[in-house]
């Protein structure tokens, strides 16, 4: 009772910030909690006629089926390479950057370096694929170059040991420059009274850097951290789908591109469903532990 | 250190407040789209107020219709009309056949490219039109059987035989045609797409012939010349990619060079009558061995499997990196003559048979189509309150004036009769702005159910109208299974669980085959491999459908 008065008291206090949460809690609801209900169809022989309840129950059948079936160890290998790869190499990328930039006193110089770099964030997946594919084809520009050191021409995306590369490689282009914003941010946070007393106790840039700039943007690090591993099983597919081909699908399978293939392409919507439900409880078993794993190792945590 | 954090806390929160608002607009736009097609088919439905009218006054044929009735349609629109119109009542066909017909119709029109998905939430939601134009043979889960037991769709059996008289006569006429429209147990389920005799092939192999000429070099026939033609478009034309070919989901040879060996790259009927499953066939072997050599050679495109869309063909044939190809003839052959001589005069394709092996011998397979298009074929539903008016009004485009209308559009507009023959207009035909598919499209009815006219030509070039000759040279009518088996709702089941698996496991492989990353050698555990996932199964599931088929 108290406490429910308590709450009460918040929101007459407070109206305006909740009226701006209202449209996001509305999201929440009506695209993230709403169609969960849908999810039923992982359980179910679902047919569009019979529609949701109506359809006849299957059990743990297209579980089963995903379990014992030839892609199970692939699809989930790839994801997870793919994904480890980008966290790996994707990850810090950014953060490096945002410390080279913040090095640099020449503004015209950093604003530059920023606006070319943000731009391949700004061009449309599909055109960034096609500009991929334009590349590493074989009279592609990388080919021209092989092809002058005396090198011989291969379609590189047919190569399946280089799908990953370059899937990766392409990635940390597309979004080096945006991820760098929140860095850049975080940055200007830190107290120029710390470099002012780092620089009268004699540290250089480089010890500024180790121990004042980047243990200012940790927490943020943690955060987007934590959030980047939460994301590692929801690898998008639609670049995958735009880049790959069959003869590439023992690296470049991913979970979501199978799930698409078998769910929309060829309508079996229950045995997709089973598979992203699947896949969403790896993901959702990752968060959690990465976020327990953040708050007992340096106190910083989503929740 | 703990104010900072929460610092940026704060802006990662309104960073993701910015994000989710994005979406949140991206998500309301796509909703209006998808929804806004839909809703007129519910006011429609709702909205029925006139007293029915008895049709059945008028005798079955007689147009127009004496009816007050609104009937409602749900049927894909061309692409090539959107720029003009958003709905097909208002065009110019659309409002002739009302006047021809006497019969006022409500179209609701799936977006572009959603058709599947919006027919699926149209049958979820049980708000059906009273007649629907889909590929009721296949799209809808379990086939037309089903279709009728799930009382989605009515028999047609009696409706045909009393009011659509001008159907009725040409399936008399034709037996089988008769025999393509009907279930195993003979129970008509759509007003068909009737395709003419000389549209039933548009499909084929497609070469430089000025390269050739220039080379001194005949059109290829064989898998020999073929060979010779293709190694000299390497070495002496520069051509990167001499043989190319569109990838979706497979290399889309239509089977030529394949069927050069007398198996086909999918099921297939072979010389007894008995279905196979090519990709497992001994002599597919051959066929991969030839493709591997070629891609090994650099003679067939070292990019294949990136050919995903129609851009990626018209760069490499109108800049020279290819020579040869497998397309369409009015997309392919007619399109790339017209941009291509713009730049080059010489620029000039011609078709090329299917290959052989040996000269003089008729290719075992290529493309081919069936009169019965079942993809714009309209069923009748259990909506309909006067599926006898439905029924007229379907049946008026397999009349004399009324396939016209569906053809050629309106007389004196898209069309003038010249010694008993229509002829497309120069308003049509010579438009300034708009190509002929576009202004065609506003007149007539590009894909639909309707008797399909052969004089109905579109081709610019000779070259075009040979194509469909050149092509036509196959036994492919003897070894294609037909497409409307119609195996039962288990087996469909079965079959669908089992070819995709099937599918996606040979299509890796034969990728793996032809790129030279997998020794031809194991072809026989790749074989061992596809007969334990079922195909032995989906081929006998086929046979019974084909001779339930042959016995209809």
């Amino acid at each position: 009772m108290k406490a429910m008065g308590r709450v009460l008291f918040d929101v007459r206090k407070n109206k305006y910030l909740y009226v701006m949460l209202l449209p996001l809690f509305v999201y929440y609801v009506l695209f993230h909690y709403q169609p969960m209900y849908g999810a039923m169809i992982a359980f179910k022989d679902f047919s569009p006629r019979l529609g949701i309840i109506g359809s006849p129950w299957a059990g743990f059948g297209h579980f089963m089926d995903f379990f014992q079936g030839a892609y199970f160890w692939r699809t989930i290998r790839n994801t997870f390479m793919i994904s480890f790869y980008d966290l790996i190499f994707g990850f810090p990328a950014p953060i490096v950057l945002a410390l080279l930039l913040n090095e640099i006193r020449v503004q015209i110089f950093k604003r530059t370096v920023q606006t070319l770099t943000y731009l391949p964030h700004f061009i449309s997946l599909v055109v960034i694929c096609g500009m991929i594919k334009d590349f590493t084809s074989s009279n592609g520009i990388i080919n021209d170059i092989i092809a002058f050191f005396g090198g011989e021409r291969h379609s590189l995306l047919l190569e399946p040991g280089l799908f990953r590369t370059i899937y990766v490689s392409t990635d940390i282009w597309q979004h080096i420059g945006w991820g760098t914003i929140i860095y850049l941010a975080a940055l200007t946070g830190i107290d120029p009274e710390r470099y002012e007393a780092a620089k009268i106790d004699g540290a250089g840039r480089w010890k500024q850097m180790l121990h004042i700039t980047i243990p200012g943007i940790l927490p943020t690090i943690t955060v987007l951290l934590i959030l980047n591993l939460g994301r590692m099983m929801n690898l998008g597919f639609e670049k995958i789908i735009l880049l790959y081909s069959p003869g590439v699908y023992e690296t470049a399978d991913v979970i979501s591109s199978y799930v698409y293939r078998v769910g929309l392409q060829d309508f079996n919507y229950s045995f997709s469903s089973a598979v992203g439900l699947f896949n969403s409880a790896i993901g959702f078993i990752l968060v959690i532990s990465s976020n327990w794993l953040s708050r007992k190792l340096n106190d910083t945590s989503l929740w | 250190m703990k104010a900072q954090s929460a610092g940026s806390r704060r802006l990662s929160i309104l960073l993701s407040i910015v994000i989710v608002f994005g979406l949140l607009m991206a998500c309301s736009k796509e909703e209006k789209n998808s929804a806004g097609p839909s809703s007129p088919a519910a006011s429609s439905a709702n909205g029925e107020s006139q007293p029915p009218v008895q049709p059945s006054g008028d005798p079955a044929g007689a147009y127009p219709v004496n009816t007050t009735e609104t009937i409602t349609s749900w049927e894909e629109v061309n692409d090539n009309l959107i720029t003009f119109y958003s709905n097909l009542a208002d065009t110019p066909f659309g409002k002739q056949l009302e006047q021809e017909t006497g019969i006022k119709v409500k179209y609701t029109h799936p977006a572009s490219g959603q058709r599947k998905e919006q027919f699926n939430l149209m049958i979820a939601s049980n708000n059906l039109t009273d007649t629907i134009e889909i590929d009721w043979t296949v799209e809808y889960p379990g086939g037309p059987e089903k279709a009728i037991n799930d009382k989605v769709i009515v028999p047609l059996n009696d409706l045909i035989d009393q009011h659509a008289p001008n159907l009725k006569k040409l399936l008399q006429d034709n037996p089988e045609l008769d025999r393509m429209m009907k279930t195993d147990n003979g129970t008509y389920y759509v007003f068909p797409m009737i395709r003419p005799d000389n549209a039933l092939v548009f499909r084929g192999p497609i070469i430089r012939k000025d390269w050739l000429d220039e080379l001194n070099l005949e059109v290829p026939t064989t898998i020999d010349e073929w060979y010779a033609v293709l190694q000299a478009f390497k070495e002496h034309k520069g051509a990167t990619a001499p043989f190319t070919a569109m990838y979706n989901n497979e290399t889309n040879l239509q089977d030529a060079f394949i069927g050069a060996f007398r198996t086909a790259n999918r099921h297939y009927i072979d010389d007894n009558g008995k279905v196979q499953y090519g990709p497992i066939d001994p002599q597919f072997k051959d066929a991969l061995a030839l493709l591997r050599k070629w891609y090994e050679e650099g003679l067939f495109d070292k990019d294949f499997a990136l050919n995903t869309d129609t851009k990626a063909l018209d760069a490499k044939m109108l800049s020279g990196q290819s020579g040869a190809t497998v397309h369409l003839i009015s997309g392919g052959l007619g399109r790339w003559m017209e941009s291509g001589k713009k730049s080059d005069e010489k620029f000039h394709l011609v078709p090329a048979p299917y290959p052989t092996l040996n000269k003089g011998d008729t290719a075992f397979i290529g493309q081919r189509s069936f009169e019965f298009n079942p993809s714009a074929s309209k069923g009748i539903t259990t909506a309909a309150k006067n599926p006898e008016l439905v029924a007229k009004w379907l049946d008026y485009a397999y009349s004399e004036p009324g396939a016209r209308l569906f053809n050629f559009g309106v007389e004196g507009e898209s069309y003038t009769m010249a010694d008993g023959k229509p002829v497309f207009t120069d308003k049509v035909l010579k438009d300034p702005q708009y190509s002929v598919q576009q202004m065609i499209s506003q007149y007539t009815k590009p894909n639909g159910p309707f008797l399909g006219d052969p004089r109905k030509s579109l081709n610019t070039y000779p070259e075009m109208d040979e194509a469909a000759v050149v092509w036509a040279k196959t036994d492919a009518a003897k070894h294609l299974l037909p497409g409307f088996l119609t195996p039962t709702v288990e087996e469909s089941q079965e079959v669908a669980k089992i070819l995709t698996a099937v599918t996606s496991y040979k299509e890796e492989m034969f990728m793996k085959f032809v790129m030279g990353k997998e020794p031809l050698d194991r072809f026989d555990s790749y074989v061992e491999q596809i007969r334990s996932m079922g195909i032995d199964r989906v081929t006998e599931i086929y046979q019974a459908a084909l001779e339930r088929y042959n016995n209809r």
